[in-house]
This record gives C-alpha cells, structure tokens and sequence, in this order.
C-alpha cells in the first residue's frame, strides 16, 4: 500500500478525517506533497467516489495557474489542488470518463494543456483561441475589454 | 447508408438553443454530437467585477427556471466566508423556495414532456397547474422568475401567512393527485411513448457522474438533500424516488414521485415554520481570504458552487459555477444511441436540459 493509499484509507474508516486531511470552506482537502492527479483519480475510482468538477483560477502575476479537483464521497466532498506552473496536467479522461466536459472547458478557457487526450471544442466554436478567461486576452479594465475593473466598481 | 442530421441550435424540441449532430443508419441513430456554447455569457468572468450584493443579482440570471437555486448556492458559500449563519425561520423559508421551484420546475418539464409526446392537451393541463404554484411564489417573492429571496445571512422577505400558503399548496396537490401523476404513471400514451426507449444503464450512468433524477432514474440513489443536507432539510422527513430501468419512463416516474415528495417538504415546514430573525447580520460583511465551496440539489440534480475571496475586497476573485445539465448533457449521446430518429427529442429532452445553466 503506497502513502497516498494509506491516507484514502482513513476516508472509509474515519468519521472525523485526521491530518494530512484538512477542512476548510466545506471541503476536505488533502494536503500532502508529491501529489500526483492520476494516482488520485486512480484512488477514487477505488473508492468509487463521485468525480464533481474542476475548479480553475488563475494565480496573481506570473504564479500560474492552480487546479482543484473533486470528488464526492458519501456526501463528504474531497479537494486536491495541484499547482501548475507550465500550465499542464495529465489527463485523467482515460481513468474518468466523468472529467471529459470539464477538461475541455478548462482547455478553452484556461488554455491548460491537458497532456493524452485529443479536444473538440466545447463552448468555443472552431477557429477560436483558447484561453478566454486568462486576464492578459480579456482582463476586466484593460483599454478595449469594455469592462470595468474591480477597483473601479468598487470605488 | 449513414447521414447526418442536425437538430438545432434553433428546433422547436429545444427550449434554447443548442445542437445535436445526429448520424443516422436508415431511422435508427448510431451516434450523435454535442455541441454547446450558444448562450455563453460571460458570467464567471463578470462575477469577479460584481461586489457582494451585485454577485447575488447576477448569479441569479444564470437560470430562468431554477434561478433561487443559484442564489442560495452563492450564498451559502458567502456564509462560509463570512462566518454568519442564517437563523431557523430563513433555513426554513429556504427550504420552501427551493422545494416551490422544484415543483414548478418539474411541472414545466413535465408540460414539455407531454408535447413532445404528442399529448397537447396534458403541455396545456401541466402549465395550467404550474401557473398555480407560480401565483404561490409572486405571492412570497412578488416575482415569477427572479425571487430575490436569499441574502448573505438569510432571506430578504418573510412568508407572513404560512397557513394561507399552505392551502394554496393543498390545492396545487390535489390538482397533481387528480391530473399529472395518474396520467405519467399509468396512461397507456405515456406507456408506449417513453417505455424502454433513451436507456441509460446504472454503470454508465456511475461513469459519467450524472445526478439528480437523470442518476436517480437509472437506479443511483444519491440526493444531497439526503447526503449532505443544507438549510433545514435535515429536519424534514422524506424519500428519494429512485427507479431501475434508465428509460424515459424512469426520468418521467422520478419527477412524478418528486414531485409528491416536495408536496410533503413543503407541508411540513410551512407548518414548522419557526418564529424569528430572517437574517443575521447588519448587511455589512467581513470576508476572509479564502474559498468557500457549497452544494445544493437543484430540481436537475447537483449544483456547485466554488467562491475565492480577498480580504477587505467588495469583490470575488473568482466564482466557478458546476450545474448539473453540464454533467447531465454528455450522457444523452449514450442515450439516444440505437433509438429511432422520431424519439430523439424526447430523449435529449428527457434530461431536462438547461443550456443557458450548462454555457453560463
């Protein structure tokens, strides 16, 4: 049994889930280093746990981009977040057929690389640039994006 | 020889816009793309432009159908956030929107349903009785499709006369009773045309993660009101309908039977209805840095909502929306194929689509 198998098993055993699990904002995210998305998505098909969303967000400056991914398991709604710093990620679509949609989204508008799988667009139609939401092509406030910035609804 | 059909984006099967790539051997469909996109907004990118009382506003244009939903996920993430939590009588009034839109959701499907069945006479009986539990909600909210209802903290309006709403309810049961379940669950029209036909198998269904009454229909149990309970659902006694068989009939019998189960919802808390605060709070809020994640079972199964936030900003920094017609969507490709060609708007229809909720 790997490390990373050993901390999913207190998600079957545990009522209260004990660390490297942590608790915030409704979620119990796993917080150990190393972690790797296909082993996670490996472990959760085990578990025969719900795969929901991923959840994309672009990090201030040139920090990158953060992936988060869950899971629902009797319920109880696991977060992994895996940092991406070239803006790629292994594709999980092999392991779960339930990550297609959402990886294409996140493809298009994140322009995150999802590395062994092919892409038909989704929201974009054919010939559109990917990256949509990144704020360097379409950043509220900048001249041209005709949308304000937050400092300036805020004001 | 094999062909191709499109139906869409502009069909009059489709309640908006969106289009079905259907390939054909003779009448019989031996796949079928999706293609989405058509009522993109914009609306998690705006969201990060909207303060705290603007985000709510805003989120609740996600959907025309469930649009308390929306708001009363955003908000229940905001609670988190700000650490408030709302008093009985607004978790109570929660659960009583939510349950009221369910209704009135599944009647509306139920009406779309029926005239794509062919069976005009059951669209006009399901709108008539939809208009009934629409006059309850413009009686709460004083709106028909916006209700305003959820704030950071609770409500922003009371339900003043619980016993007045709860004979309107009564009524509104009584005419289901009488009408919509005996004719979805036993007429022979409804029989012949939805039996057996759009299947979706329990292990597909597993495979892709479908929820609400798609997953419940094809034998998945799982129901967040029952599983993670939120507002004040878990002081409410009640079942989740599921069926085995992964048909349109299936889909057709959980919404029925849901729609019985609301009618027992929304009984017993407009008779519990505590007395009380309907916020907390001075509408002025404390954000801490951080996300926040919420989840409520929305009339199409499960809605997710992820908030980033800054401390000592009026704006989010992300809002990341999950609905459920985005998970549902890909498993209609595996429902329709091997149907006959004349079932496919029933079938996709069968899911309930809500594509302006799956485009944001």
């Amino acid at each position: 049994m790997n490390a990373l198998e050993t901390i999913l098993e207190n998600l079957t055993t545990n009522e209260q889930l004990p660390a490297p699990w942590v608790e915030s904002g409704g979620v119990y995210w796993l917080n150990a280093p190393d972690l790797n998305i296909r082993e996670v998505a490996h472990a959760m098909n085990a578990l025969r746990a719900r795969f929901i969303t991923i959840t994309a967000y672009q990090l201030p400056g040139s920090k990158g981009l953060r992936l988060e991914y869950h899971w629902d398991l009797d319920g109880r709604l696991l977060g992994f977040s895996f940092p991406l710093a070239a803006k790629s990620i292994e594709s999980i679509y092999d392991l779960c057929e339930a990550v297609d949609w959402i990886e294409r989204e996140v493809h298009e508008g994140f322009a995150v690389v999802f590395a062994g799988r092919e892409y038909e667009p989704l929201l974009l139609r054919e010939g559109n640039t990917c990256g949509v939401n990144l704020r360097e092509t379409g950043a509220p406030g900048k001249p041209g994006s005709g949308l304000l910035g937050q400092e300036e609804v805020a004001k | 020889m094999s062909y191709k059909i499109p139906m869409g984006p502009y069909h009059p099967a489709l309640e908006e816009p969106y289009k079905l790539d259907i390939i054909c051997e003779g009448e019989t469909v031996s796949d079928a793309k999706l293609h989405v996109g058509f009522n993109f907004r914009g609306i998690e990118h705006l969201a990060e432009t909207r303060n705290y009382i603007q985000v709510i506003a805003l989120m609740e244009r996600v959907c025309g159908i469930c649009s308390n939903i929306h708001t009363l996920t955003l908000c229940q993430a905001l609670e988190k956030l700000t650490g408030l939590t709302p008093p009985p009588r607004a978790q109570y009034i929660r659960v009583i929107i939510a349950e009221l839109e369910r209704l009135h959701s599944h009647v509306l499907w139920a009406g779309i349903a029926a005239k794509l069945m062919g069976f005009k006479t059951m669209f006009m009986t399901c709108f008539e009785i939809r208009e009934q539990v629409m006059d309850v909600l413009q009686a709460i909210s004083g709106n028909r499709v916006n209700y305003s209802m959820n704030r950071i903290g609770g409500v922003n309006r009371d339900i003043e006369d619980p016993a007045a709403i709860l004979s309107m309810i009564e009524a509104l049961e009584r005419g289901m009773v009488k009408t919509i379940i005996p004719i979805f669950t036993t007429s022979t029209t409804a029989r012949s045309r939805c039996a057996g036909i759009g299947v979706l198998t329990n292990e597909k269904a597993i495979s892709l993660g479908v929820v609400g009454p798609v997953a419940r229909a094809s034998g998945v149990g799982q129901d967040l009101r029952r599983a993670a309970p939120y507002a004040a659902y878990s002081e409410m006694e009640f079942e989740v309908p599921v069926q085995p068989d992964g048909d349109v009939r299936a889909r057709l019998l959980v919404r029925a039977l849901e729609i019985m189960e609301s009618c027992k919802i929304l009984r017993q808390a407009l008779t519990k209805l505590p007395a009380g605060e309907l916020h907390t709070g001075d509408g002025k809020f404390n954000f801490i840095t951080g996300t926040a994640t919420s989840r409520v079972e929305a009339p199409r199964g499960e809605v997710m909502y992820s908030v980033s936030w800054r401390e000592h900003s009026r704006n989010p920094s992300r809002v990341h929306v999950r609905t459920p017609t985005f998970v549902n969507m890909p498993s209609v490709r595996w429902m329709v194929q091997g149907a006959r060609l004349a079932d496919t708007p029933l079938i996709q229809a069968s899911i309930d689509p809500c594509y302006s909720c799956t485009d944001r």
